[in-house]
């Protein structure tokens, strides 16, 4: 949750939004936390945690949280903060707006995992799951919530997965909250809805700041989702045959890797079992010594120091 | 079979481009251009908290992440890119080669993992100083 950039940026609206945003390299994670309100240091606080983007092919996942002091919870509703997928963009703009206005009250923090980043983790030679880079993410959330002393009490965290054992694990982490992992999380709790909103803005403007490091100029690219056909219009468009898409599309995604199948050159990857080099033909069949005749002289076999380089003779001098 | 390589001490002398070398952990079904300025080097990322020397490198190959660090070839050496134009179908035929580039250093890469002294390829150059030491004429004191 470090944030590189020296003097602290402040997001207010959109625009600065979409002007941190194309700052930040976009093939990095990015955090943000908005300052901390009086208020929230002071009395106890309710956090909700959500998440934007998880499923499309696409662009970064953005985790999204929000806090406001228990007391001051009635705002929330005056903003409309209610289920973000119910809402629609222009509408869930304006309550991030809203939100952003209301800093002396309440208080916000996203984390933007870049597509890379997350094809990185699924692509490793452990497999870090998305499942568990979700949990990291909500977990920093907490964390920065807690160091930049924000007095959590009540956490809320929405949830694709088994909410029994995710809130276990939380629960393990922080012991001293009150920790609630729920399913649809966004529509009952109105602090999950504006983490939610704040999460789904941030990732929704990330796209449309998006700066190709290719230098592919192309602003369309859709939902991201496999059935939106921009997106499949951008996949067979944009497609080098060498290094398969730009960094902007998660190519740990069935339908990316699919499609480059079809559209790209065949590339051979190492496998994760073969890494360790077990010593060829150690194991010899039982039978091989009954057998009548005596084994041949041992071929000269060269030193370890070059069979470990896989260097051998190619001159007979 | 004989094997020729052409223009090689014409070429080396005359200055030619020093090429960027990247060897990746993985083979491409392919012989041609590619676009690694745009799609490759702008990503490639140095490590934090490494030596200055000869850092950590991170990159990344259609969503796999990739670990690497420079090679430099020891003092005396110059590595050579060889292109042939058209391989011989039989086995018995020439085989020739021209040198079109030389380099002086490759960025090695592995699959999520530092090169290290486990790496076979990176060890290969130890045998340059051992042949040095075997292989070169005693001279009495």
């Amino acid at each position: 949750m470090d944030n590189p950039k020296s003097d602290p940026v402040v997001i207010t609206n959109l625009s600065t939004l979409e002007s941190f945003l194309s700052e930040s390299a976009n093939f990095r994670n990015v955090s943000y936390i908005s300052p901390i309100p009086e208020v929230c240091k002071e009395y106890p606080c309710i956090l909700g945690i959500d998440e934007a983007g998880r499923g499309p092919v696409l662009g970064p996942m953005v985790y999204g949280t929000a806090f406001i002091p228990i007391n001051d919870q009635m705002l929330l509703e005056v903003l409309e903060c209610a289920d973000s997928k119910a809402l629609n963009e222009e509408k869930r703009d304006t309550i991030f707006g809203n939100i952003c206005e209301k800093s002396s009250k309440m208080g916000w923090a996203v984390e933007v995992i870049a597509p890379n980043s997350i094809c990185n983790s699924m692509l490793g030679r452990s497999k870090y799951s998305l499942n568990q880079v979700s949990m990291d993410s909500a977990i920093g959330l907490i964390r920065a919530a807690l160091d930049n002393g924000v007095k959590v009490q009540h956490v809320y965290v929405d949830t694709v997965g088994k909410p029994e054992k995710y809130q276990e694990y939380l629960k393990s982490l922080f012991p001293n909250l009150d920790i609630v992992v729920a399913k649809k999380a966004d529509s009952t709790y109105p602090i999950v809805s504006a983490a939610s909103i704040c999460a789904k803005v941030t990732r929704d403007h990330s796209l449309k700041v998006w700066d190709f490091v290719e230098g592919i100029d192309v602003k369309e690219f859709g939902s991201g989702y496999p059935g939106d056909p921009v997106t499949k219009r951008f996949l067979v468009d944009n497609c080098d045959p060498v290094f398969g898409y730009p960094q902007l599309v998660r190519f740990s995604w069935s339908t990316a890797a699919n499609a480059l199948e079809n559209h790209a050159y065949h590339v051979e990857f190492e496998e994760a079992d073969e890494d360790n080099n077990t010593p060829q033909q150690t194991s010899m069949s039982i039978t091989s010594f009954f057998k009548m005749t005596s084994s041949k002289t041992k071929e000269k076999t060269m030193h370890e120091f070059f069979t470990q380089r896989c260097l051998s003779r190619k001159v007979e001098l | 079979m004989a094997i020729h390589i052409h223009s090689g001490k014409k070429h080396l002398k005359c200055n030619l481009k020093e090429s960027k070398l990247q060897s990746v952990p993985f083979r491409i079904h392919a012989d041609c251009d590619a676009p690694v300025s745009t799609f490759f080097e702008p990503y490639v990322q140095t490590g934090k908290n490494d030596n200055d020397k000869n850092p950590n490198l991170t990159a990344s190959f259609r969503g796999y992440p990739l670990k690497g660090r420079k090679i430099e070839l020891p003092e005396g050496y110059v590595g050579v890119l060889l292109h042939e134009s058209s391989r011989p179908s039989r086995e018995k035929d020439e085989r020739n080669f021209y040198v079109v580039n030389k380099f002086k250093d490759m960025v090695y890469w592995n699959w999520d993992k530092i090169p290290s002294k486990n790496d076979a390829y990176l060890n290969v150059l130890d045998w340059i100083d051992v042949a040095e030491v075997l292989h070169s004429p005693i001279t009495e004191e």
